[in-house]
C-alpha cells in the first residue's frame, strides 16, 4: 500500500472527520489562514491536513518527531495543493528543528502542536511572528504541561486549547483504544488463546479497567492489582479478584502494566512467577516492569523468540516472556490506537481551531480547556457517523431540570 | 404447584384430560395457585369445580408423601398417565409394587434417611389396606413424561436394572427444556431468590457454584453479570475445562470455603457441602441449593453439631450460629432456594418446559406404539416445535431455508435442522 491508499484507509475510519469536511467545505472557516502543524506523519494527520485545507487554509507541515514520519505519507500530501510539508524520517536534530523553522516560515495564523516543539521554538526563536499568531490548540499531556510552565512564566503569547483532557478524547484513547490495542498487541506478539488464562492487570486507572474488562470477554480469569483505594474498591465490586502483586505473580499466565508508576513487577515478583508467564506494559513509559531487574535474574536471555517476545530464563528454569522490551506494548507490537481515536482527538482540534479563527473565542494568551460545546459536538457527529439517534430534551424537561420548585 | 403449573393444568384439561395434582416439593407451592386451580374457573371457593390439587406450602414429609399418594389414588379407573418432576411419583408406584409382589414392605434401616422411612411408612399402610393397589396403578399407566435431570437419571437407571414399569419420555433432555429451563430459568430465579432472602449486594462478593452442568452454568452466569467474582467446583473434567474457559476459577471447596461469601449448590449429588464445611465458613455466609433434591448440603449433620443454634430470621430464611459465636445464613432449608426463597423459573421458560410436557402427554396418548418400554427423548422435530412457538412472543424473526440450501446440507426445509447428537 502506498501513501494514498493509506490515507484513503484510514480516512474511513475517520467518519467524524469526513462529516466536518462537508461542513467545512461549504463554510470555509480558513480561508486566507495559514496553519502551522507539529504533529506525526502518518495516515491520521494526513486526514486533519486534508481538513484544514479543504476549509480554506494553508497548511505548512512538520514532524513532531524524527523516527514517526511516514515518508510515503509526507510525499503524498507534500504534492496536495496548499500543503506543504517539511519532514523526512529518521533525520537528525539539526534537519528536525530547521523542519520546524521551515513551517514557521509561513507566518502561522493557527498553530497546532504535538509537544510544544513548534510553540516552543516560536516563542524564543521567531518573536517577530508573534503577533501575527490567533491561537493554537496542543495534543499531548506532555505537550500541555510545558505550556502550562510557559504560560505561568508570563511568555505564552497566544491562546492555546489543551485537546488532551477533553471527555471524548479521553474516553476513546484511554478506554476504546488503549483497551483494544494492548490485548491487540499482546496477542499479535504471542498469539496465546486468553480462554482459561489468568491475567493479571496492574492499575485499574481507565487503561487497566478497559484492558480488565477485554480479557475477561476473551475468557480469561482476571486479577486486579492496585494501590488506590478507590480504583481497587472499584475493581472488586465490578467482580474481579484483588490481590497484592506478590501473590497476584505466581497465579498469573499473563501480566500487564497500566499504573504510569514505576518498578510494579520486579526481582521478588519474577521468582514466583509460572513458566511461560508473559509480561507485557501498557504504560507510557518503560520503568513499570523491572526489565534490567529480570535481565540481572535471568541466567539466559534468548532474545526475539517471536517478533517483539524476549525469553528470560531464570536460574529456577522458568522462562518469562517479556513483550517488547519492556515498553508500551500497543504501539510496538500492534499499532496504537485506532484511527477511530484519532477522529475524536483531531475532530475536536479542528473545531478548536475553527472557533479561534472565528474571531469569536476571545480568549487570553495562555493555556485554555477543550470547552465542553466542543465536546458535545463531536460526541453528536460520532454518533451521528455510527448512525445512532438519542432523544431530545422537551422544553417541559428542560424547564423541569433547571427548577427547583417541583419536589415530591 | 405453582402458577406456571396452574396454565400447565389448564391446558391438559383443555385438552380433554382428567387430572389430579400433588407437588413435588415442599416448599415450592404457591397456595394461590393451588386453590384457584382447586376452585376452576367456574367454581367458587364454597361450591369447588376444579381439579382435586394435593399441596400447600410448607408441608411435613409426611404430609407430602400422603398427598403425592393421594394424586394417584382415583376414585374409580386411572391414572393412565403420569406427568413427574423428580419421579416421586414414578417411585411411589414402583415401589409400591415391587413391595407388593414381595409380600412385604422392609422395616427402615438405623441409616435410612428420614424420608425413606416416611415412604415405608406409606407403603406399609397402604399395601395392608390394598395388597395389589400399585400393582394395578402400574399397570393402567401408559407412560410417564418426566420433568427434571434427576428424575430422568432415576429413570435410566430403573431401565438398566430391568424394573421399569412403563415407558417414559424424558422431557428433561429436551434442547428446549434442559437447555432452557435449567439455564436460563435458573439464571433468572438464582439471584431472584438470593435478593429475596437476604438482600445482599452481589456484587463484589465472592460466590462458589458448585457444579457446572446447565443449571452451573445458568447460575455462574447471573452471579457473574451481578459482579460477584465465581467460583466453579466440579468433579467432571469436562465442565471443569469449560468453566475455566469460561474464565472462572476452578478450585476445590475445601480451599475456598473459607473465603467466599455465597454458596450455591447444582450437582445433583449428595454430601457436597458438609457440616464441616458450614463450621468453616466467614461469619454471615449464605449456603443454599438449587440441585433438585435437599441432600446436597448437609442439613442434618450442621442440626447434630454440638452446640449449633438456628435462629428462624424470616421464612425460609435461617441463620446458624455455631458455639465460637460465628453464622451463616441457610436457604430454604437446603432445598431449591430459588422456589423457596422466590418464584422458581419465570413463567416463560416453564413455558417452553410444559409445552413439551404437553407434546409428551400427547405422544404417550396418541402414538402409545411408538413408545415401547423405556426411556425416550421427544423427537427433534417436535422439540423445535416448541421453539418455534415461543420465537413470535420475542419478536423473533426466524429466516427460511430456501430449497437449494435445505439440500445443500440435507434437511428438508421444515426440519429437523440437526443431527440427533448435535448439542446446541
Amino acid at each position: 500500500m502506498d501513501g494514498i491508499d493509506r490515507i484513503a484507509w484510514a480516512r474511513r475510519a475517520m467518519p467524524v472527520l469526513g462529516l466536518l469536511r462537508e461542513e467545512f467545505g461549504a463554510e470555509q472557516p480558513f480561508a486566507g489562514r495559514t496553519v502551522a502543524a507539529c504533529l506525526h506523519v502518518t495516515a491520521e494527520t494526513a486526514a486533519l491536513v486534508d481538513l484544514i485545507s479543504a476549509g480554506g487554509g494553508e497548511v505548512h507541515l512538520a514532524a513532531s518527531n524524527p523516527l514517526s514520519t511516514q515518508d510515503d505519507i509526507a510525499s503524498e500530501l507534500a504534492a496536495r495543493p496548499g500543503v506543504f510539508v517539511h519532514a523526512k524520517a529518521g533525520v537528525d536534530r539539526a534537519a528536525y528543528y530547521a523542519h520546524i523553522h521551515a513551517a514557521l516560515d509561513s507566518g502561522p495564523d493557527l498553530v497546532v502542536d504535538d509537544g510544544c516543539d513548534l510553540v516552543n521554538t516560536l516563542h524564543a526563536e521567531r518573536p517577530e511572528l508573534l503577533p501575527g499568531v490567533i491561537g493554537g490548540c496542543e495534543s499531548t499531556s506532555t505537550g500541555v504541561a510545558r505550556l502550562r510552565r510557559m504560560a505561568a512564566a508570563g511568555s505564552l503569547a497566544f491562546p492555546v486549547v489543551a485537546a488532551d483532557a477533553g471527555v471524548t478524547r479521553r474516553m476513546f484513547d484511554n478506554g476504546y483504544g488503549t483497551g483494544q490495542s494492548v490485548i491487540d498487541g499482546l496477542l499479535r506478539a504471542t498469539n496465546i488463546l486468553l480462554a482459561g488464562k489468568t491475567v493479571v492487570v496492574a492499575g485499574y486507572g481507565p487503561c487497566g479497567a478497559a484492558i480488565a474488562e477485554r480479557a475477561a470477554g476473551l475468557g480469561a480469569q482476571v486479577i486486579v492489582t492496585e494501590v488506590d483505594r478507590v480504583r481497587a474498591l472499584d475493581a472488586l465490586m465490578r467482580g474481579y479478584r484483588l490481590l497484592p502483586m506478590a501473590q497476584a505473580a505466581p497465579l498469573g499466565d499473563v501480566f500487564i502494566t497500566a499504573t504510569g508508576s514505576r518498578d510494579v513487577i520486579i526481582d521478588s515478583h519474577f521468582e514466583l512467577m509460572r513458566d511461560q508467564a508473559v509480561l507485557a506494559n501498557a504504560g507510557h513509559f518503560d520503568v513499570e516492569i523491572d526489565v534490567r531487574g529480570l535481565a540481572r535474574l535471568a541466567v539466559e536471555v534468548n532474545m526475539q523468540v517471536r517478533p517483539h517476545a524476549d525469553e528470560y530464563v531464570l536460574g529456577n528454569g522458568r522462562r518469562l516472556i517479556l513483550l517488547a522490551e519492556g515498553r508500551v506494548v500497543n504501539l510496538i507490537a500492534a499499532e496504537g490506537n485506532p484511527a477511530a481515536v484519532m477522529d475524536l482527538s483531531f475532530a475536536a482540534q479542528a473545531l478548536a481551531l475553527q472557533w479561534l479563527a472565528s474571531g469569536q473565542a476571545d480568549l487570553s494568551a495562555g493555556v485554555h480547556p477543550m470547552p465542553g460545546w466542543i465536546d458535545a459536538q463531536v460526541a453528536g457527529l460520532t454518533l451521528a457517523a455510527l448512525g445512532a439517534r438519542i432523544d431530545e430534551l422537551t422544553s417541559a424537561q428542560e424547564e423541569y431540570l433547571a427548577s427547583w420548585h417541583e419536589g415530591s | 404447584m405453582t402458577i406456571q403449573t396452574a396454565v400447565l393444568i389448564e391446558t391438559l384439561v383443555a385438552l380433554g384430560a382428567q387430572v389430579r395434582w400433588a407437588s413435588c416439593n415442599i416448599f415450592s407451592t404457591q397456595d394461590h395457585a393451588a386453590a384457584a386451580v382447586a376452585v376452576g374457573p367456574d367454581g367458587t371457593p364454597d361450591d369447588p369445580r376444579g381439579i382435586p390439587v394435593f399441596a400447600w406450602k410448607g408441608e411435613t414429609l409426611p404430609e407430602y408423601w400422603w398427598c403425592t399418594e393421594q394424586a394417584l389414588t382415583w376414585p374409580a379407573e386411572g391414572p393412565n398417565l403420569l406427568l413427574d418432576d423428580g419421579g416421586d411419583a414414578t417411585l411411589l408406584v414402583h415401589r409400591g409394587a415391587e413391595f407388593e409382589a414381595a409380600g412385604q414392605v422392609p422395616a427402615p434401616a438405623d441409616d435410612d434417611p428420614e424420608e425413606w422411612r416416611v415412604i415405608l411408612g406409606v407403603l406399609a399402610d397402604s399395601l395392608a389396606a390394598d395388597p395389589r393397589k400399585w400393582t394395578k396403578a402400574a399397570g393402567g399407566i401408559l407412560g410417564v413424561t418426566e420433568e427434571t435431570t434427576t428424575g430422568v437419571h432415576r429413570l435410566y437407571e430403573m431401565a438398566r436394572a430391568g424394573t421399569l414399569k412403563f415407558p417414559a419420555i424424558n422431557v428433561n433432555d429436551s434442547v428446549t427444556k434442559s437447555k432452557f429451563d435449567n439455564k436460563y430459568g435458573c439464571r433468572h430465579s438464582l439471584v431472584d431468590g438470593i435478593n429475596r432472602a437476604t438482600d445482599t449486594l452481589i456484587g463484589g462478593k465472592v460466590a462458589v457454584i458448585c457444579g457446572y452442568g446447565d443449571v452451573g452454568k445458568g447460575c455462574a452466569e447471573s452471579l457473574r453479570g451481578q459482579r460477584a467474582r465465581v467460583i466453579i467446583t466440579e468433579i467432571d473434567p469436562i465442565c471443569a475445562l469449560q468453566a475455566a474457559m469460561d474464565g472462572y476459577q476452578v478450585s476445590r471447596l475445601d480451599d475456598v470455603v473459607e473465603t467466599a461469601d455465597i454458596f450455591v449448590t447444582a450437582t445433583g449429588n449428595l454430601h457436597i457441602i458438609t457440616a464441616e464445611h458450614m463450621s468453616r465458613m466467614k461469619h454471615q455466609a449464605i449456603v443454599g441449593n438449587i440441585g433438585h433434591f435437599d441432600n446436597e448440603i448437609d442439613m442434618a449433620g450442621l442440626a447434630r453439631l454440638p452446640g449449633v443454634r438456628r435462629n428462624n430470621i424470616k421464612p425460609q430464611v435461617d441463620e446458624w450460629i455455631f458455639p465460637d459465636g460465628h453464622s451463616i445464613i441457610v436457604l430454604s432449608e437446603g432445598r431449591l432456594l430459588n422456589l423457596g426463597n422466590a418464584t422458581g423459573h419465570p413463567s416463560f421458560v416453564m413455558s417452553s418446559s410444559f409445552t413439551n410436557q404437553v407434546l409428551a402427554q400427547i405422544e404417550l396418548f396418541t402414538r402409545t406404539g411408538d413408545y415401547p418400554l423405556g426411556v425416550h427423548v421427544l423427537p427433534k422435530v417436535l422439540d423445535e416445535r416448541v421453539a418455534r412457538l415461543h420465537l413470535a412472543a420475542l419478536g423473533v424473526r426466524l429466516t427460511e431455508l430456501s430449497k437449494e440450501q435445505a439440500d445443500y446440507i440435507g434437511v428438508s426445509i421444515e426440519g429437523p435442522y440437526k443431527s440427533d447428537h448435535y448439542r446446541y
